[in-house]
């Protein structure tokens, strides 16, 4: 590397030159005192070569970065309040886009985090054979299918296999104290089909696979959270569903799974064994979900062999599959369809989640869209005021010889350093939002910002950086030179055009504040609305939790014997007023549906179409402990049990739809006895259409895994008997954690927590957008006064009255907010029609909320102007006209 | 700066000649800027205007690229000046740089001296 010359030694050897020069002209006959100014002369401009010589070689856009840097940096700093406002708007604003896209991005784009996840497809099915029993009746196949898709085939180098241990979690033990985990069964190629690194120990091979090895593998977060990261856990022994296992591998950091929404704690190798049948249940006829090919209920995954495209794959897997389908199941009935395999990319969420959360996540980018917007035209406003004031610096600047393009170099450095401090702030905003947002949504997996998010963050930062860099810069050059040889600021102020500007602005922010404020008034009325959705029991007071204890065969009379003496023992419990079980947890999505034979008769409309049934295996006083209304006959007693006579209870829009105008009592329903009818009330979901239902006495059925029991507990916090429940049960079984205790009303509203989650955001967004648009118009009327006080101050000098005044200015806001809402009402109207699917209870143009939206844009637009326009009626005229 | 116009009949120097007549100036030893410059109006017998802030540029720039290098020395006048002489590199340069300027300089006057527009029938 050269060594930069000096601009002294520069200077220094144009010295010279004038010496050398003056010499030369000394001996040609020149005067000696009028040789060196001659000397100077021929040389032309010496400070224009230095400065020359300064620029070049140099990084002179650099050097005039740093310079204008230094220069924004000082105006931000002189004008605090202006720089927090400017940074702490823009920060709202992409934060919240960030934060939005970011769950976006994982939700609808993200792959899944293995090798090459282009290559990776979830394997998919048209539907399932007549007579089988399913998961998903498109994402899930039987083990028969596994095993014969699994050879090399030329479509796929790798298919893994994933069964899940249960519909929630199940209960491990790790030293004295069960708890609960979330484990999947896998293949013996799992990690290595997915090329998911092992972190510490080895993962899993064929041979774990074949032998039903008892062995396991720890997710990084599982291993973190309950290991401390402790590597002296590859060894020990965890107790799984009462099985012991020795943990031989840690998975890398950032991968949670293959289950949409959850993350998975640890992984073992696909077992065969009764307690690790699929989700828990009991064998059907004898057998597990190994031996039953009509229990499709694992989930498929493939990599696609190098060089084949997924078209290729299919066209070789299908016939093997269409093959595979039908093993165990005989001949197709009549008319029925084959079912036709195909392959969809290999997501964290799936498509039914990406489907499910796809229109809000766009209606809510939307929304951050709008938000964004006003951040931004406030933050013009809010430039466009403040460079008003600073109108006599640039006008200065272009006197004494600064191009155009100078000044805007000037305010673009400037904007961009707004852009980059909000940015960086708006960054730790959307980390911090994805997290609570997580939290709402009941979402495991990871939502964080990633790489692209970050190009879309950036993205965004410069749009907003060019447009506060441009945008103000015609009002810094409209001056002009000549400006600041004026004098009166009155004078220079008068700029038409300008304030025209801000006015459309202004109008513009409160149509879009009309848009937003309709979207979140019609969210939150549907978001009351499924508050209050009679649930038709009483939920509040119930405390649920369910059990799987590994002592217990899942085998009737065992389980009711167990089950018969657990209730008594917390009947003991001080609070404690009633007791129940069941096979499927109330508000858990989760339902038993089929078709049913009524009086031996096929259940259909009078249209022949078969009526969908939904089903609940319960014990004695399930209806008196969630205090459903009995209308008709009794429910279940200890005494049906053994009684061995077969008794239903149906709902009464069972009733009403099998035997309308008549007694159901005494009817069968699959040959079973109804004994009484109860009022419809929830089951799935808070915000599900009423179903026909029919209940049967668990004691009666051939026994559940996991059952879920519910109890109604006085006092303020139900929740407190839990560690003494805790202990009831270990003294039944000490492997036995309680699996997801919680309130029945707590288990309920997890089903409308995506409409919770994304009224709460509405909610969120449109008070956002007020605030935003209550400074911004604040400040625009507070600018505007200042520059009028003098013409307010000679209105008020020939006589205009204070209250004149004030109107004058509170007129500005109301006509601009007029107009606002004149735009902004066919917008919202649209909004509401896009909304319509995600509403409930509400019409999408329900009256009260656009009248409530219009109240609220004007409330904002007069308290705004109230200030500014007090401050401009407090005007002492005299004081006004002698500051001119 | 827009320069002054001159009202002489010196010509103002073709972007980039400048850098050959330094480096030819340059063939005959070290010479100091000033010496340069001279040299350069005296050769040309005062047709050429030198201008001097673009002469020192220029003379910046052919150091940076190495092919004249400067030491500061004592001037025959006894004045310090800054040296500037010729690197093997600046040698090389200024015969392809010389080549190429007769080659244009040939090309230029056969076109501006041929006999006459000639009409061509279209």
């Amino acid at each position: 590397m050269f060594r930069r010359r000096s601009e002294d030694d520069f200077a220094e050897e144009i010295r010279s030159h004038l010496e050398h020069e003056a010499d030369d002209l000394r001996q040609e006959g020149v005067s000696p005192d009028e040789a060196p100014f001659q000397a100077r002369r021929t040389f032309g401009n010496v400070r224009a070569a230095q400065e020359s010589f300064y620029v070049r070689g140099r990084w002179s856009w650099l050097d005039r970065l740093l310079r204008d840097l230094r220069f924004g940096l000082r105006s931000m700093r002189q004008s605090p309040g202006f720089t927090l406002t400017a940074v702490l708007t823009l920060a709202l604003g992409i934060g919240a886009n960030t934060a939005v896209f970011s769950v976006m991005n994982a939700v609808l784009l993200q792959s899944l985090p293995v090798a090459d996840p282009q290559r990776v497809v979830y394997l998919e099915t048209s539907g399932t054979p007549n007579g089988t029993g399913t998961i998903d009746s498109t994402e899930t196949f039987s083990y028969a299918v596994y095993t014969a898709l699994r050879p090399p085939n030329g479509a796929l180098s790798d298919l893994m296999a994933v069964g899940l241990l249960s519909g929630d979690k199940i209960g491990i033990r790790i030293g004295n104290i069960p708890e609960q985990a979330e484990a999947d069964m896998v293949s013996g190629n799992f990690f290595s089909g997915l090329g998911v690194r092992i972190l510490r120990g080895r993962g899993f091979n064929a041979q774990d696979e074949s032998t039903g090895a008892s062995v396991l593998v720890l997710s990084y977060d599982y291993w973190s959270s309950r290991f401390g990261r402790d590597p002296g856990v590859i060894g020990s022994t965890i107790e799984v569903k009462g099985v012991p296992f020795t943990v031989t591998g840690i998975a890398a950091q950032g991968f949670e799974g293959v289950e949409p929404t959850h993350s998975t704690d640890f992984w073992i190798p696909l077992q065969n064994r009764p307690e690790f049948n699929v989700l828990g249940n009991p064998p059907e006829k004898g057998k597990l979900y190994q031996a039953d090919p009509t229990w499709w209920c694992l989930r498929l995954i493939g990599r696609l062999a190098p060089g084949v495209s997924r078209s290729q794959a299919i066209a070789r897997l299908q016939p093997i599959f269409a093959h595979a389908a039908r093993i165990g199941l005989g001949n197709p009935m009549p008319g029925e369809r084959p079912v036709v395999l195909s392959l969809s990319d290999a997501r964290i969420f799936t498509a039914d989640y990406a489907d499910m959360y796809s229109k809000p996540l766009h209606m809510l980018m939307a929304m951050v869209g709008l938000v964004l917007l006003i951040a931004l035209t406030n933050l013009i406003m809010l430039l466009m005021a403040r460079n008003a004031t600073r109108q006599r610096e640039f006008s200065l600047r272009l006197a004494l010889g600064a191009r155009p393009a100078e000044l805007l170099r000037q305010l673009l450095t400037e904007s961009v350093l707004l852009a980059l401090l909000g940015g960086a702030l708006a960054w730790v905003f959307a980390v911090l939002a994805t997290r609570i947002l997580a939290r709402w949504a009941l979402i495991e997996s990871s939502l964080a910002p990633d790489r692209t998010v970050l190009l879309f963050t950036c993205g965004i930062l410069a749009l907003s950086a060019l447009v506060l860099g441009i945008a103000p810069f015609r009002t810094a050059i409209s001056g002009g030179a000549e400006l600041a040889l004026k004098t009166s600021a009155a004078t220079a102020w008068t700029d038409h055009g300008k304030s025209r500007l801000s006015k459309a602005i202004v109008a513009l922010q409160m149509a879009l504040c009309i848009v937003l404020l309709v979207g979140a008034g019609l969210l939150t009325r549907t978001l009351l609305n499924l508050r209050n959705i009679n649930l038709g029991m009483n939920a509040a007071g119930v405390v649920v939790f369910s059990l799987n204890p590994p002592s217990v065969p899942h085998t009737q009379p065992q389980l009711s014997r167990f089950y018969d003496a657990l209730e008594a023992r917390l009947r003991a419990l001080p609070g404690v007023e009633s007791t129940a079980v069941s096979s499927t947890r109330l508000g858990s999505f989760w339902s038993n549906n089929s078709d049913v034979m009524v009086d031996g008769k096929h259940g259909e409309t009078p249209g022949g179409k078969t009526i969908l049934v939904r089903m609940n295996d319960i014990g004695p006083n399930f209806f008196h402990t969630l205090q459903v209304p009995i209308l008709l006959g009794r429910e279940f007693d200890a005494a049906d049990g053994a009684s061995g006579h077969h008794v239903a209870i149906v709902s009464q829009l069972f009733a009403d739809t099998f035997f309308p105008h008549q007694n159901p009592l005494g009817h069968q329903v699959n040959g079973f006895t109804i004994i009484g009818v109860v009022a419809n009330h929830k089951y799935r979901s808070m915000n599900e259409d009423p179903i026909p239902m029919v209940w049967w006495d668990y004691a009666q059925g051939p026994g559940e895994g996991e059952m879920t029991v519910e109890m109604r507990v006085r006092g303020a916090d139900p929740l407190s008997i839990l560690p003494s429940v805790q202990k009831v049960v270990a003294q039944l079984d000490p492997n036995a954690p309680l699996i997801q205790p919680m309130l029945q009303l707590e288990q309920f509203e997890t089903t409308i927590s995506q409409q919770l989650l994304f009224a709460r955001l509405a909610e969120f967004f449109g008070l956002l957008a007020v605030v935003l648009i209550a400074t911004g118009l604040y400040g625009t009327l507070s600018y505007r006064v200042n520059r009028r006080t003098a013409e307010i101050g000679v209105r008020m000098a020939i006589g205009a009255r204070r209250g004149q005044v004030l109107w004058m200015i509170l007129r500005d806001s109301l006509i601009l907010t007029a107009i606002g809402v004149v735009l902004g009402l066919p917008l919202a109207f649209l909004t509401g029609r896009a909304l319509a699917t995600s509403l409930y209870g509400v019409h999408p143009l329900d009256p009260l909320t656009y009248l409530l939206s219009i109240v609220g844009v004007a409330v904002v637009a007069l308290a705004a102007g109230a200030l500014p326009a007090l401050r401009a009626a407090s005007i002492d005229p005299l004081q006004a006209l002698r500051a001119e | 700066m827009p320069t002054q116009p001159t009202n002489d009949d010196r010509i103002a120097l073709l972007q980039g000649t400048l850098d050959l007549l330094i480096l030819r100036t340059l063939v005959f030893g070290p010479c100091h800027g000033q010496g340069v410059a001279r040299s350069i109006q005296r050769q040309s017998e005062e047709v050429l205007f030198v201008d001097h802030g673009s002469l020192y540029l220029a003379l910046q720039r052919l150091e940076d690229k190495k092919w004249i290098r400067a030491r500061w020395g004592t001037s025959d006048n006894n004045r310090r000046a800054r040296f500037y002489e010729l690197t093997p590199k600046g040698r090389a340069q200024l015969d392809e740089k010389t080549s190429q300027w007769n080659r244009l300089t040939e090309a230029m006057g056969r076109i501006l001296n041929a006999a006459g527009p000639q009409n061509e029938e279209v």
